[in-house]
């Protein structure tokens, strides 16, 4: 219950991403916007070490576990009612813990904070298993608190399916480059400008972008090289293959990529997901004018965040196999617009 | 029924209220959360995990899941379904390609017996963004005339 009564603290900030270890030179810079959160009510927050933490959460852990195997064995047909209770307060125990986690995750490795939401989630399926082999027949009181109205039945949704199939809307196309092969493409964005763009299904093509953009998205391309000017919200990669990136963007997210390379400048940690043979190098696009870009988008400072690659595709504490940072023997070094080029 | 359960259920329905945010990884949960809560949002990275907020509105503390929507973490939302009041799906309006995927991992969603007694909100995020699609417009992508009208939900936007 005490877990409960920590979260009427307000104005918490539980991203994980602030404190991870490498982050720390990022975290100084931004310790006088954070300082207060960090300083503030060190009550709420005992651990702010990860082992203290893990072995507060590896006691829980162990002492759910054996809660749930007393459930499991317990064959007595009076202590029926005490056992629902009991694993009512399994239940709590598990939320608490859960809780314990989110409030504790701004600090924690991210590799930690994946696998204790497994452990819970695992802790969960076995209570739900416990739940289900004593009380075989009935569902279990706490699973669901039945309003009597605004219920929706779940057979009437099933019943909706069939609808999801056809498409009751066509989708127009974002303004972007699509369906071309050995082409050189080239935008300016000017002023105000500030558009979004689609870069798609490209086979061997070289994408100039200058200026500021907003927002980015990129799917299918191979053997290409794109080179971008800053981006002021996300760039989102899809599917591609053999292929040179280079970008400035506040965030930027990689899905199943394989055997390309990111110059990258990024503002907050980039990651990637179902990736392989990724490799990551810093930001080295020049062209007339990007010196002011960069400074508009709020991107003019190195982070360093090119390197803190995030995989959610790798749990553990040793480096993720599926990405590297790319040795300076291999790096093009830079890459320059020329005017005339653009 | 457990005393501290109940206990916990009755101050529940006084004044808390528990609100789930889900929807697509680059959606703008972690925006939308900290923007409501007056916080910086210069630097915000992909959420690995998930953060709670607690915001004081009225009387009512209203306690905020922002929960990461990358697919490898979209199977750890079920763990979230518990107990849950407010169901907002956060959905990009530009991200067309992704639309299909979105209505996909949304009724997916709503299929979840332990959310049906959960209001539902839809919020069209990204409206600022020229080729965005307007809630109408998402409405009709995301087919949510076919959900049963008895579920209250919305379309909002930033
Ligand atoms: N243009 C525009 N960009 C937005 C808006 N809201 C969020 N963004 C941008 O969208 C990107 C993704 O935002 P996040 O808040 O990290 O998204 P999320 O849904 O939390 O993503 P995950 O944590 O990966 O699930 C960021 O670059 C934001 O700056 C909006 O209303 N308009
Ligand atoms: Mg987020």
């Amino acid at each position: 219950m005490e877990g409960e009564e920590d979260l009427s603290n307000p104005n918490k900030t539980l991203d994980p991403t602030y404190s991870h270890p490498k982050h720390t030179a990022m975290l100084e810079r931004l310790s006088n916007r954070k300082q207060p959160f960090l300083s503030r009510n060190p009550d709420s927050h005992p651990f702010e070490s990860t082992n203290s933490f893990l072995s507060r959460f590896s006691q829980s852990k162990h002492s759910i576990d054996s809660d749930l195997t007393r459930c499991r064995q317990s064959t007595d047909p009076d202590s029926k009612s005490t056992l629902k209770s009991d694993l009512e307060a399994v239940s709590i125990s598990i939320s608490d813990l859960e809780k314990l986690v989110a409030e504790n995750s701004y600090f924690l490795p991210s590799y930690e904070v994946r696998t204790c939401l497994q452990t819970i989630s695992s802790l969960k399926q076995s209570l739900e298993n416990v739940t289900s082999e004593v009380f075989p027949k009935k569902k279990f009181a706490f699973k669901s608190k039945k309003a009597s109205s605004g219920v929706l039945d779940k057979t009437e949704i099933e019943n909706h399916d069939v609808d999801l199939e056809k498409p009751s809307f066509i989708v127009p196309d974002l303004p972007g480059f699509r369906n071309m092969e050995n082409e050189v493409l080239v935008k300016e964005f000017k002023g105000s400008e500030m558009g979004e763009f689609s870069i798609s299904d490209l086979n061997s093509c070289e994408v100039r972008l200058t200026g500021c953009l907003r927002a980015i998205f990129i799917h299918r391309l191979k053997n290409c090289k794109v080179y971008t000017g800053p981006v002021f919200g996300s760039v989102l990669i899809e599917e591609v293959e053999g292929c040179v990136f280079v970008l400035a963007s506040h965030q930027i997210r990689v899905h199943h990529a394989r055997a390309s390379d990111f110059y990258l400048r990024v503002r907050s940690r980039p990651i990637i997901e179902d990736c392989s043979g990724v490799r990551f190098a810093p930001y080295c696009l020049s062209y007339d004018g990007i010196e002011r870009d960069l400074k508009e988008s709020n991107l003019d400072e190195e982070t360093g965040n090119w390197a803190n690659v995030d995989d959610f595709k790798w749990l553990k504490a040793v480096q993720s196999p599926n990405w590297e940072i790319l040795p300076e023997s291999e790096s093009v070094g830079g890459v320059t617009i020329l005017n005339s080029d653009k | 029924m457990g005393l501290l359960s109940i206990i916990r259920k009755i101050k529940r329905k006084e004044k808390e209220m528990r609100i789930l945010m889900v929807g697509l990884d680059n959606s703008g949960k972690t925006t939308i959360v900290l923007k409501i809560n007056g916080e910086d949002t210069s630097v915000i990275s992909p959420t690995l995990g998930f953060n709670i907020k607690t915001i004081a509105y009225n009387k009512y503390t209203l306690n905020i899941w922002d929960v990461g929507g990358q697919r490898t973490i979209r199977s750890y939302w079920r763990n979230y379904f518990e107990q849950t009041d407010g169901l907002v799906w956060v959905v990009d309006s530009s991200d067309l390609r992704r639309l299909d995927d979105c209505k996909f991992e949304l009724h997916n969603l709503l299929k979840e017996e332990r959310l049906s007694g959960a209001s539902l909100l839809i919020f069209a995020n990204k409206q600022d963004i020229q080729g965005a699609l307007s809630p109408d417009e998402i409405t009709k992508v995301l087919n949510l005339e076919a959900l049963d009208k008895t579920r209250h939900w919305e379309n909002y936007w930033l």
